[in-house]
C-alpha cells in the first residue's frame, strides 16, 4: 500500500516537538493525568498506526486480551492478528475482511460488533468505536478504537428471548388449554351454538395476543388489531368489499390491545348475526383518528358505522358485547363508549385516551423519576 | 340469606374482562358491587364512600393498588388482595393482609369474605403476618378445604 502519510508511531523519528511548548514539569502532569484517566477507564482503548500496528493500549484492553501493550509492541503485527485472528467457527480470518480495519481511514466514525480471541484461545463479543486520528493537515494518521465485551449483554438478550418465546407458547397453550377444558366440561350439555359463541370469543383473545407476540409484548399495532379482528378467520384477510377502513397507525399498550379487539370482535359478531353483515348488501366502515392530549398522551377517537343492512331494531337485552363495550371499556381507559341503534345501522363511537407505553419502574431504571 | 348479602363492596380490577367476572360472582353472593377499574377512580372511591369491605387487584398495569390499601387502612374497612401471584407477589408492608389467589373462584371468595366481616382484629399495615387472634387464614392454606365438582 502506497503510504503518502505520516505514520504515527513510537519511532524517535517521529516525535517532533508540540507546537505548544510548555514546561517539562507542565508536561509530565497533563501526562500524569491523561495515564490516569485511561487507566482507570473501564473501556478499552487502542491506539493504531497506519499500518494497523497497537501503539497504545490501556489497563482495560489489557485486561480484555490477555496482552500486555508490551507484548503487543513486540510482536510487531496489526492487532487483528493478536486479537482477532479466528472466526468463532474456527475459520481463519484475515485483516482484509476486517470491519474494525476497513473504518480505517474511510469512515469519521465506525460502530460495530465482532468478536474477538482471547490470548487463552477463548472468543468473547465486543462493541467497538473507531474513530480516526487526523494530523494538522487533516490527514488521518491512525486510529482510537473504543471496545467493550458485550457478553453480559449479549447473554441477557439471549436470556430475554428465550423467555419470550415461553411466554408466547404458555400464553397460546393455556387458552387452548381453557378451551379444551371448556369443551369437555360443557359436552352434551350445552346448546352447540353457546359452545360457538364461547370459541369464536377465545379465537379472538388468542389473535389479539399473536399481534401483541409480534412487537415482544410491548406493544401492539392499530392497524394490525383492527385488520385481525375484522378479519373472518385467522388466516383470511379483511374483505374490502365489506369494509372501509380508514385511519393512521398507531402503537397500542397491550392492555389496550386486547380489549378492543375483544370490543371488535363483539360488533362483528353482533353485525353478521343481526346488522349489516347478516346480508349480502351491508357494509361496515371502521374510522379512527388520533389527538394530542399533551403531555405526550394521545387519544383514539373510533367509530364503527353499519349501512346498507336489514333495519335495526333497538336490542330486547344488553348482553356481554354492550356490557364490555360500553360499561368496561371506558372504566378501564377514563375514556367513553356509545352504541347507537340507529334504524339504518349500528353506530359505536369510542373514545380512549392511550395508555402511554411502558412498563412498571421503567421511569425509575431509566432515571427519569426518582426512586 | 348469608352474612354477606346487601354488603357493599369496593372492587378494583384493572381488566375488563376479569373485572366483569369478579362483579357477577360479588353479585351472586348478594354484594352490591362499585368497580374502579383505575388507581384514581379507587382513590375517590375508597376516600368518599362508604364499604364494608374491598378486593384489591395488585397490579393495575401500570401502577399498584397499594396507595388505596392505606386509604382503606386508615378508615378501618377491611380489605383482601387478589393477585395471581400469591402472598410473596405482597410488598411488605401488606404481608397480614389476606391473598386471594386468582383466577376468582366464588367458595374461597365467600369464605374469605365471611372471615374479613367476622375478624376481630383486622390486619394492620406492617404488621409481618396475619394477627394471632384473628381466625383469618391466607387463602392458599385454605384452598384444601374445597372439594372439586364430583367427576360425573
Amino acid at each position: 500500500m502506497p503510504n503518502s502519510r505520516q505514520p504515527l508511531q513510537s519511532e524517535p523519528a517521529a516525535i517532533r516537538p508540540l507546537p505548544t511548548l510548555r514546561h517539562a514539569g507542565q508536561l509530565f502532569e497533563t501526562e500524569r493525568r491523561l495515564n490516569a484517566v485511561l487507566n482507570n477507564a473501564s473501556v478499552s482503548i487502542f491506539l493504531m498506526d497506519d499500518r494497523q500496528h497497537c501503539i497504545y493500549m490501556n489497563r482495560a484492553a489489557e485486561e480484555l486480551t490477555g496482552w500486555t501493550l508490551d507484548e503487543v509492541l513486540a510482536r510487531d503485527c496489526p492487532l487483528h492478528d493478536i486479537v482477532h485472528h479466528t472466526y468463532p467457527d474456527g475459520r481463519p480470518f484475515p485483516l482484509h475482511e476486517c470491519a474494525i480495519d476497513r473504518a480505517f481511514p474511510e469512515n469519521n466514525q465506525e460502530r460495530g460488533e465482532e468478536v474477538f480471541v482471547h490470548r487463552d484461545g477463548h472468543f468473547y463479543p465486543v462493541g467497538f468505536t473507531a474513530s480516526p486520528i487526523r494530523d494538522d493537515a487533516a490527514n488521518i494518521i491512525g486510529t482510537i478504537i473504543e471496545v467493550r465485551n458485550i457478553s453480559e449483554e449479549k447473554a441477557a438478550a439471549e436470556r430475554q428471548r428465550l423467555l419470550i418465546n415461553e411466554l408466547n407458547h404458555r400464553v397460546k397453550n393455556t387458552l387452548a388449554t381453557v378451551q379444551s377444558i371448556a369443551a369437555q366440561t360443557f359436552r352434551g350439555r350445552t346448546d352447540l351454538a353457546v359452545r360457538a359463541v364461547f370459541d369464536a370469543r377465545m379465537t379472538a383473545l388468542s389473535t389479539a395476543h399473536n399481534v401483541l407476540v409480534e412487537d415482544n409484548w410491548e406493544s401492539a399495532s392499530l392497524i394490525s388489531v383492527i385488520e385481525r379482528s375484522l378479519a373472518p378467520h385467522l388466516l383470511a384477510e379483511v374483505d374490502i368489499n365489506r369494509f372501509r377502513l380508514d385511519g393512521p397507525d398507531a402503537r397500542l399498550h397491550p392492555k389496550v390491545a386486547v380489549t378492543l379487539a375483544m370490543a371488535l370482535h363483539e360488533l362483528m359478531t353482533n353485525a353478521a348475526k343481526y346488522g349489516a353483515l347478516s346480508t349480502g348488501e351491508g357494509r361496515v366502515s371502521v374510522t379512527w383518528a388520533l389527538s394530542d392530549l399533551g403531555g405526550g398522551q394521545q387519544q383514539l377517537d373510533l367509530t364503527w358505522q353499519e349501512q346498507d343492512g336489514p333495519p335495526v331494531a333497538q336490542p330486547t337485552r344488553k348482553g356481554f358485547g354492550s356490557r364490555l363495550i360500553e360499561r368496561q371499556l371506558p372504566l378501564e381507559f377514563d375514556g367513553s363508549a356509545v352504541i347507537t341503534y340507529a334504524p339504518e345501522g349500528v353506530v359505536c363511537a369510542m373514545r380512549i385516551p392511550l395508555t402511554q407505553l411502558g412498563w412498571i419502574g421503567q421511569e425509575t431504571v431509566e432515571g427519569s423519576l426518582a426512586p | 340469606m348469608t352474612m354477606l348479602t346487601g354488603r357493599r363492596v369496593l372492587l378494583v380490577e384493572d381488566e375488563s374482562l376479569v373485572a366483569m367476572f369478579a362483579e357477577d360472582m360479588l353479585l351472586d353472593l348478594g354484594c352490591e358491587v362499585v368497580t374502579a377499574m383505575r388507581l384514581e377512580q379507587g382513590l375517590t372511591l375508597a376516600r368518599n364512600e362508604d364499604f364494608d369491605f374491598a378486593v384489591l387487584d395488585v397490579n393495575l398495569g401500570n401502577t399498584r393498588s397499594y396507595p388505596i390499601a392505606d386509604l382503606l387502612f386508615e378508615r378501618c374497612i377491611p380489605f383482601l388482595f387478589a393477585t395471581g401471584y400469591g402472598r410473596q407477589g405482597l410488598e411488605a408492608a401488606y404481608q397480614a393482609v389476606p391473598v386471594l389467589q386468582k383466577p376468582y373462584q366464588a367458595d374461597p371468595l365467600e369464605h374469605l369474605l365471611t372471615r374479613l366481616l367476622t375478624c376481630e382484629a383486622p390486619a394492620h399495615k406492617g404488621a409481618s403476618s396475619v394477627p394471632a387472634t384473628c381466625r383469618c387464614q391466607p387463602a392458599e392454606a385454605e384452598q384444601g378445604r374445597f372439594r372439586a365438582d364430583p367427576i360425573r
